[in-house]
């Protein structure tokens, strides 16, 4: 049976599949020399997911006008702090945004 | 040495010694009861990234279509011996016939779309700027934090919204023709859709034309279809297998090395 690929924007596609290929590190890199740095990426990975839930059903309350004016602040101030160790480890640890995802095959990725 | 498998297939007969595997080796099928699993020997390491045997696995496994049905394995499946093969083969049988017997004379098709992803985020960010309908008064770092916030989550929202409408347009072109479908949405901002159609080997052609009638159908979008393809993507297991099927993408591998038509 003859394969066929029919488009008009070949590049464009080819370009688009390259940052997604990109953007899909396919797993945690531990090895002996950089175990550390491996170990920090899972586990940042797993709070980084953790708190974009939290901030996303934040945001969700919000809409739904269920939090008072001090909770938001409380919660806004919570997220905030969060937000701001997160880039502290993640400078510490030399990982980029991108870098804190896991592939999980059919499932699709992490975040 | 190591065996190196392409698929699955309704056979447990012997298949045509003259094709060729990875490395030039010869293929042969391994038989378990009325069904087989298609390998050929390995001697030297597979790289992941090696596109010329990420091709050959992809020819062998479309070869093997012409004549069966196939469950393609994932490129680079690797077993250590006859023995192990077997004890797969037996662990998995019954779910081998209910995929085989699901997807005879069925293939699959990948449909991308691109749309202009990074200008509507644009035109939904500006309008949601000039209307400036943040719904806290910012008297706190806190409540200034959360206006941010929810500012991007109101556009994220709009801007999916937006996709799974357009998405629903695409789709629609081809839901007559397809008995299952995997749609993922935006996998960047800009790559809109990119879905596995099974269909039909009798409703292929009907399929192309649909696609067709999408690409001529005007508007901003791009389109890119590419199959038949073994149904990489609608191979389900009732246990886990370590990855030894599942949906590569091969399109940008081949678009690298052949002449698109």
């Amino acid at each position: 049976m003859n394969k066929t690929i029919e488009t008009d924007s070949l590049e464009i596609f080819a370009n688009e599949m390259e940052k997604v290929k990109d953007a899909l590190p396919k797993k945690i890199e531990a090895n002996p020399e950089n175990a550390e740095k491996g170990l920090a990426k899972l586990v940042l990975t797993l709070i980084e997911l953790i708190r974009k839930l939290m901030e996303k059903q934040a945001m969700r309350r919000v809409e739904a006008g269920s939090l008072t004016d001090e909770e938001i602040e409380r919660v806004g101030e919570t997220l905030e702090k969060l937000e701001n160790k997160m880039k502290e480890l993640k400078e510490i640890f030399g990982l980029k945004d991108e870098e804190l995802n896991l592939n999980l095959g059919t499932l699709g990725d992490l975040i | 040495m190591k065996i190196y498998a392409y698929g699955v297939i309704d056979s447990n007969e012997k298949i045509d010694e003259t094709i060729r595997g990875l490395n030039g080796a010869p293929l042969f099928n391994v038989p378990y009861r009325d069904i087989g699993i298609v390998v050929s020997d390995l001697n030297a390491q597979i790289q992941k990234e090696d596109k010329t045997s990420v091709l050959k696995h992809e020819e062998v496994v479309e070869m093997l279509m012409d004549k069966f049905t196939v469950l393609p394995m994932r490129f680079s499946t690797l077993f250590s011996g006859k023995e192990h093969i077997s004890l797969m083969m037996k662990n998995y049988y019954d779910d081998f016939i209910g995929n085989l017997d699901r997807l005879r004379e069925k293939i699959e098709f990948g449909v991308k779309t691109i749309w202009p992803g990074d200008l509507i985020r644009e035109r939904i960010t500006a309008a949601h700027r000039k209307s400036d309908n943040l719904p806290l008064v910012a008297s706190s770092s806190g409540k200034s934090f959360m206006n941010e916030k929810f500012e991007n989550y109101k556009i994220d929202k709009e801007f999916e919204e937006e996709a799974d409408r357009c998405i629903a347009v695409v789709d629609g072109f081809f839901n007559r023709y397809v008995s299952e479908k995997r749609l993922e949405k935006l996998k960047t901002d800009n790559l809109l859709l990119s879905a596995a159609y099974l269909v039909d080997k009798e409703k292929s052609d009907d399929f192309k034309k649909a696609f067709e009638e999408l690409r001529s159908s005007g508007g901003d979008l791009k389109y890119l279809l590419s199959g038949p393809w073994p149904a990489y993507n609608f191979i389900t297991l009732s246990r886990s297998m370590d990855g030894k099927f599942g949906g590569p993408d091969l399109i940008k591998t081949i678009l690298q090395h052949k002449d698109p038509k």
